[in-house]
């Protein structure tokens, strides 16, 4: 193979161009999938144009209406221990502190994974539970898109060609839980199936976001699995019926991780016991 | 893996079966097909562009007719390689025309297709979902064809 060009631009506005004049040309932020997608000649780009001299896409910062936004070069160790993505939030950090291994977290970035959007990743179900958006920048500029409207298809965004994610913005964080719960064949592998929740609460009463991974094209969501979950979150039936409303809402393939069927029988399984734990947590504060 | 699907032209099978094996006509319903050739009779050159998410896979395929029976079963051999690349694939095809219930003719088709090299370390569960849409796709421009042409 040929060596690809290399740039590396000092702005979101220069990369953008970058990416709208080169032909074949990929963003590299930490390297973690595109260069392992390299090294097995699944990608070969013709550029490569690095986001690792912008400043503003690196770290975690709170915004005025008190939510956050995370730039697209913040590695997932960043976010897994930043302790100001709680309550409702601490579904991210959970998702976050389980993606495969300390090397992979100290190298990955939030951008780089949820613009290859494998659906068995940890943090797309996340963000779909903690109803974040996803900033998207070209060369005209930049857009949000809500995050369970970001991720189309196996392996494909919102994204079109010439662009790229610079970010995601959280709402403020609610009281309440947020959990991930990860199936997997060890530590550290892709999902099997995931399931990740979070649970406001206040006088009102409770608010669930829940959302699968691992088991369709896209984390899999059900608005009846959280009206029946908000409604009664206590019940047990009601989370058999949001795990049932789940699976049926699932898509999932075989792989060499587990077979289709084995993934929609185990997702109700992986409910229940996330919303047990959820529970839990609410009672514990 | 085994690929198969089935779907309804409002055509009769005769008339099915002669689009269905007109190379020219294939050439613009199979989705990503860049080029068609016609080797013999029995023996075509395809060209065929396939993309899922960031993987960009270029086919040179051979389809090689073992059997036809006009109008109603063709069995092919599909193999093909990606340029100089390492993913090799083969398929062994068949293609079914009956009557339809309620009129028309129902296309039935099965593949049994074996990837391997690059494309086969992506997960052939993924590549199955991709085949099945591709599928539906050819089946959706074979049919706007074939009735445009009867309606006109």
């Amino acid at each position: 193979m040929s060596v690809p060009g290399f740039h590396r631009p000092k702005s979101v506005e220069d990369a953008a161009r970058l990416l709208a004049e080169t032909d074949g040309a990929r963003c590299l932020s930490g390297g973690a999938t595109l260069v392992a997608m390299m090294n097995a000649s699944l990608a070969e780009p013709k550029a490569i144009v690095s986001l690792a001299g912008i400043p503003e896409l690196a770290g975690i910062a709170e915004l005025a209406n008190g939510g956050f936004r995370i730039g697209a070069m913040t590695r997932h160790a960043a976010t897994a221990g930043d302790a100001r993505l709680a309550g409702t939030l601490a579904v991210l950090r959970d998702a976050a502190r389980q993606i495969a291994n300390p090397v992979v977290r100290n190298m990955g970035t939030i951008g780089g994974s949820i613009g290859f959007a494998d659906p068995a990743a940890d943090y797309p179900p996340a963000l779909v539970a903690a109803n974040a958006e996803v900033e998207i920048a070209n060369a005209a500029g930049r857009r949000r898109v809500a995050a369970r409207d970001f991720f189309v298809d196996w392996y494909t965004t919102a994204c079109g060609p010439g662009e790229f994610v610079t970010g995601v913005y959280l709402p403020p964080p609610r009281p309440g839980a947020g959990l991930y719960k990860k199936l997997a064949r060890v530590s550290g592998d892709f999902a099997i199936a995931s399931v990740a929740l979070s649970a406001a609460k206040d006088a009102n009463g409770v608010s669930i976001r829940i959302a699968v991974g691992g088991c369709g094209p896209r984390p899999i969501r059900a608005d009846a699995a959280d009206a029946l979950l908000s409604a009664k979150f206590g019940d047990a039936a009601a989370a058999a019926a949001a795990g049932e409303a789940l699976a049926a809402a699932a898509d999932p393939v075989d792989d060499v991780r587990a077979s289709a069927e084995y993934r929609r029988l185990v997702i109700p399984r992986l409910v229940a016991e996330t919303v047990a734990h959820a529970r839990a947590a609410l009672e514990a504060r | 893996m085994r690929i198969e699907g089935s779907f309804v032209v409002a055509a009769p099978r005769e008339r099915v079966f002669a689009e269905i094996t007109n190379p020219a006509l294939m050439a613009g319903c199979i989705p990503g097909c860049e080029a068609i050739e016609v080797i013999d009779p029995k023996t075509y050159r395809a060209r065929i562009l396939v993309e899922v998410g960031p993987i960009k896979a270029r086919f040179n395929l051979v389809v090689e007719v073992k059997e036809e029976v006009p109008p109603e079963r063709v069995v092919s051999i599909t193999r093909g390689e990606e340029g100089t690349r390492a993913s090799v694939i083969s398929s062994n095809n068949e293609l079914v025309l009956a009557p339809a219930e309620g009129g028309g003719t129902e296309v039935k088709y099965v593949a049994e297709v074996s990837v391997t090299g690059r494309l086969g370390k992506f997960g052939l569960g993924m590549m199955k979902k991709k085949a099945e849409a591709l599928g539906a796709k050819f089946a959706e421009n074979f049919r706007g064809k074939i009735e445009a042409a009867a309606a006109s």
